[in-house]
């Protein structure tokens, strides 16, 4: 049976947990031809500001468009590399410092595949998906922020 | 009839900055109509970056609007 894939939710309400994290690693453990995973981990920075320190990014997205964007990139990157498995997670509203908003898993055969894949995933994400993240300041006050 | 508007969402800093995330107008044929119209109502939008999505593609340069569209200000992307 030929089966078309379309896009899925990469988007979690609030910080991305260390449990679920876990749990995504257990789930793994029945794929067998997996020989390396790949993980990335975006952790929200508490940066000085002008006028005080980030306590806090509210992400915002234009979710129909991100998840369609998100699924063009994990297409390519799935022709592009002979990559098992692959998973995308990122936080909507709000995640304090210290607390994770990315999670980014690829898992191949071979560890070179699951790497490159990650690390080429991460760039895009961050580079082609619309989401925002305005950076809470502790005297209350707030800066967009911009990647670099 | 309602069928000649077109659709303006906004994010980020661009809801910000023209205070709503939602504008119904009325219909135009491109992109440099529509920036036009949005540089004079909302000056502070001559200052800012912000790239367009049209039916959630991105629009590059003068690009038309088809009728019914549903046309998005973008200000850069800052997720991860």
């Amino acid at each position: 049976m030929e089966t078309k894939r379309s896009p899925k939710n990469i988007f979690v309400q609030g910080p991305i947990s260390p449990e679920s994290i876990a749990k995504s690693i257990a789930n793994h453990s029945s794929k067998t031809d997996i020989g390396g995973h790949s993980i990335f981990l975006g952790q929200v920075r508490a940066d000085e500001k002008e006028g005080g320190k980030v306590t806090a990014i509210e992400y915002t997205a234009y979710e129909e468009m991100a998840l369609e964007k998100a699924f063009e990139i994990r297409e390519a990157i799935f022709a592009k590399y002979p990559l098992s498995c692959m998973h995308i997670y990122h936080s909507l509203g709000e995640v304090k410092a210290g607390e994770i908003c990315l999670f980014v898993f690829t898992s191949s055969k071979h560890r070179k595949a699951a790497i490159d894949a990650c690390e080429e995933l991460v760039e895009r994400i961050k580079k082609e998906v619309p989401v925002w993240g305005k950076e809470l300041i502790d005297n209350d006050g707030s800066v967009w922020k911009e990647n670099v | 009839m309602t069928i000649t508007k077109i659709r303006v969402v906004a994010f980020g800093m661009i809801a910000e900055k023209i205070k709503t995330n939602l504008l119904e107008l009325e219909y135009m044929q491109d992109t440099e109509v529509l920036l036009g119209y949005l540089y004079q109502q909302y000056p502070d939008l001559q200052h800012t970056k912000f790239s367009i999505a049209i039916n959630k593609k991105m629009a590059v340069g003068k690009t038309a609007i088809p009728v019914g569209a549903e046309v998005a200000l973008l200000p850069p992307f800052s997720g991860g």
